[in-house]
């Protein structure tokens, strides 16, 4: 009874003529090849590319420093260190972009594209991600030593609880940028996982697996921002 | 002039076989404005991926294997607060944009009851590919086609007999 049914649905299908009739015209076609593509690879290729020029710039902000600072070797030294890792990163990330997988590839499997951008973006990707994320840490020291110059004019010797509370801003500002970038980027993986998923249900076991590790990671990583934040407060009542 | 001639052979081809391209925006497209991007989307990754495509193959097996790998990888966007799974979706009616017999209506709901991959077997089914061509578009073996054929069938005859 089921298959008579389907088979008067495939016969339907095959005499239905409004796909037929529903006609493009070259010009609109031409029109949609000048539009521009909404694919996850862009949206990726896009936040790397806006993480490139805030690097750039945090770049031309630690030069600024170091003009700033002349006099002060230590600075000049930590700012050029800086300027390397942000040279490296910058490096990395735009690497990264020249990697990143295309939609979808004529001679490849719907299964091999799958296979591919998840791979990528959960083995490689995330860690740019991490390296992304650090363009907030910089942000907040970049910030904190012009408020520094601006306000008097040095930096100021630290005492404990200056390292302290510096180091929380730097710790937080990054494991924040972090955490919300994998959100929203896993938030998309996890589409595409699911369909790899339906695909090879047998391979669910190993995904699961993966899940379960990153969630670990997450709870630890959690947990210690925790540890830190209950630390410091632990440490403000028992001295003010 | 040998990109122009390949741009008006792609836009040849194309115009010839764009049934295929309404065909899975239809499958797949939640509504009118999905199944624009879609089709958009479908049209480019076509282009890009044109360079692939050997002129001693079929064009159509070659175009729906593009397009279906583009449809099953388009995701969608995270929400504000990253939930989207609460958000309404406004119901469509595929006859607003198609002209459309009785049972390819029904057939529709059908196959949004159905998961990315079913529905890219259950078209290929449909449009009576071979098992070998399925199995080569999913990647998976034919074996495994025909018995995912069974319980996709069996699937959406059950969703097709409590919609009539």
């Amino acid at each position: 009874m089921k298959s008579i049914d389907l088979d008067t649905i495939k016969a339907a299908w095959k005499k239905e003529s409004a796909f037929e009739n529903k006609n493009l015209s070259k010009a609109e076609i031409e029109n949609f090849l000048s539009g521009k593509s909404k694919d996850i690879s862009l949206l990726f290729r896009k936040g790397l590319s806006f993480d490139i020029v805030l690097k750039s710039i945090l770049g031309v902000c630690f030069l600024g420093i170091i003009i700033l600072f002349k006099n002060n070797l230590p600075v000049i030294l930590i700012s050029l260190a800086i300027l390397m890792g942000i040279l490296w990163t910058i490096r990395y990330q735009w690497l990264m972009i020249g990697k990143i997988p295309e939609a979808s590839i004529g001679d490849r499997t719907i299964r091999s594209t799958l296979e591919n951008k998840v791979s990528f973006y959960r083995q490689r990707y995330t860690k740019s991600l991490y390296v992304g994320a650090l363009s907030n840490s910089l942000l907040v020291l970049a910030g904190m030593i012009y408020y520094f110059y601006f306000k008097y004019g040095e930096i100021r010797p630290f005492l404990w609880d200056d390292y302290l509370v510096s180091s929380i801003a730097i710790l937080l500002s990054f494991a924040i940028g972090a955490m919300t970038q994998i959100k929203q980027s896993s938030f998309q993986i996890k589409q595409l996982e699911g369909c790899l998923q339906e695909i090879d249900e047998d391979a669910i076991s190993t995904l699961t697996l993966r899940d379960q590790r990153n969630k670990k990671r997450r709870m630890l990583l959690i947990f210690l921002l925790a540890l830190i934040c209950g630390l410091f407060v632990l440490t403000f009542l028992i001295f003010r | 002039m040998a990109h122009e001639r390949t741009h008006r052979h792609f836009l040849e081809l194309i115009h010839t076989h764009q049934s295929i391209i309404h065909k899975i925006c239809f499958v797949y497209g939640k509504n009118v404005a999905d199944q624009e991007d879609l089709q958009q989307e479908i049209i480019l990754q076509l282009w890009k991926s044109f360079t692939s495509f050997q002129e001693n193959a079929a064009f159509s097996t070659w175009m729906y294997r593009v397009a279906l790998n583009t449809a099953i990888n388009q995701t969608r966007r995270p929400g504000l607060l990253l939930d989207t799974s609460s958000s309404p979706e406004i119901p469509y009616d595929p006859s607003d944009s198609y002209q459309l017999s009785e049972e390819i209506q029904i057939l529709y709901r059908a196959i949004s009851g159905l998961r990315k991959v079913e529905k890219a077997i259950i078209l290929l089914w449909l449009e009576e590919k071979s098992y070998e061509e399925i199995a080569e578009a999913i990647g998976i073996s034919v074996k495994n086609v025909s018995v995912r054929l069974v319980r996709i069938r069996t699937k959406l005859a059950e969703i097709i007999s409590k919609l009539q």
